[in-house]
């Protein structure tokens, strides 16, 4: 196995020592960037954890499968991610709803308006404030799931469109279709928490 | 979207029902490619008629700030990490399920 993020594993080991060794690498180059985005999906530690572990599992029986032609991350994010929804379906049935995007046209000027109040700070320094942060964990946190997986892998995780597409199985476009909606979600649950608000008239022609 | 004028303001006074569905629907037009401009994937003549349609438009200007601003928190929000300990047990975890499973 590489021994970084985005190298190629050589071919399955045929001893279960080789298949140990191959694992440790594995899992030391890469269990922060996987447990990451199972915080990030599941939103906090004790179930990310299992998918951490359900993750590596995976991994660790699927290395034969492995065929090289993709990133080693990659490969890891297609496995959190199919795991994360097995999890999901075993938790509970009920069916995600679809978000469409007729639901975040504004009908009214105030719905346009909505502000995120950052007042001037990087979002490096807005983030410090833990109210902030709260709420949009909880926005990302109410977005269904399908689309919350969009947002964390381009938004949170940094990975191209393209990229995200090869994990879950969708072509660029739907990536790019699921994005927007979730951000337009995340926009308006932000706001609707209070993170929002309408600027006075007088402060319309000041926004650059 | 473009904006409302109060009762009694004269510029938009004169304008038309049909260049205000006209001015509407540009509003929503540019809405549905938001996520594309910020993440700059338009081609220049539609970026371009965007900006200018912002510079026009306090509302669709005020609307792709807010979202701009949405996608750079989500960029930069913390990122969660793993105490040695758990690092750890979990690899232990992980070895031991794969030998009894």
């Amino acid at each position: 196995m590489g021994t970084s993020a985005g190298s190629h594993p050589p071919g399955s080991p045929s001893i279960p020592s080789q298949t140990a060794k191959v694992f440790d690498t594995l899992f030391r180059d890469h269990v922060d960037l996987v447990y990451r985005f199972a915080h990030r999906l599941c939103g906090e530690p004790e179930t990310a954890q299992d998918l951490v572990q359900e993750t590596f599992l995976n991994a660790y029986r699927g290395f034969d499968k492995f065929r090289g032609d993709a990133q080693v991350s990659t490969w890891l994010y297609t496995i959190a991610s199919r795991a994360c929804l097995r999890m999901r379906r075993r938790r509970k049935g009920a069916p995600e709803r679809e978000l469409s995007l007729e639901e975040f046209i504004p009908t009214s000027e105030g719905e346009f308006r909505l502000q995120i109040p950052i007042d001037g700070l990087s979002p490096e320094e807005a983030l410090q404030n833990k109210q902030l942060r709260d709420a949009l964990d909880t926005a990302i946190n109410q977005l269904p799931k399908k689309y919350k997986m969009v947002l964390v892998l381009r938004d949170m995780e940094g990975l191209s469109a393209k990229e995200v597409g090869t994990i879950m199985g969708l072509n660029e476009r739907a990536v790019k279709s699921r994005l927007h909606r979730a951000r337009l979600f995340v926009r308006r649950q932000l706001s609707a928490q209070g993170h929002g608000q309408t600027m006075p008239d007088h402060e319309h022609a000041v926004l650059e | 979207m473009t904006k409302r004028q109060a009762s009694g303001q004269r510029p938009r006074a004169s304008m038309t029902r049909h260049q205000h569905n006209h001015e509407k629907s540009k509003c929503l037009g540019i809405l549905r490619q938001l996520s594309a401009y910020i993440d700059d994937e338009l081609a220049g003549d539609i970026c371009h008629e965007i900006r200018r349609h912002l510079g026009a438009c306090p509302n669709c200007e005020i609307f792709v700030f807010s979202l701009r601003q949405t996608v750079s928190l989500c960029r930069h929000s913390p990122v969660p990490s793993l105490s040695t300990v758990d690092r750890s047990l979990m690899r232990r975890k992980i070895l031991k399920a794969a030998q009894t499973r």
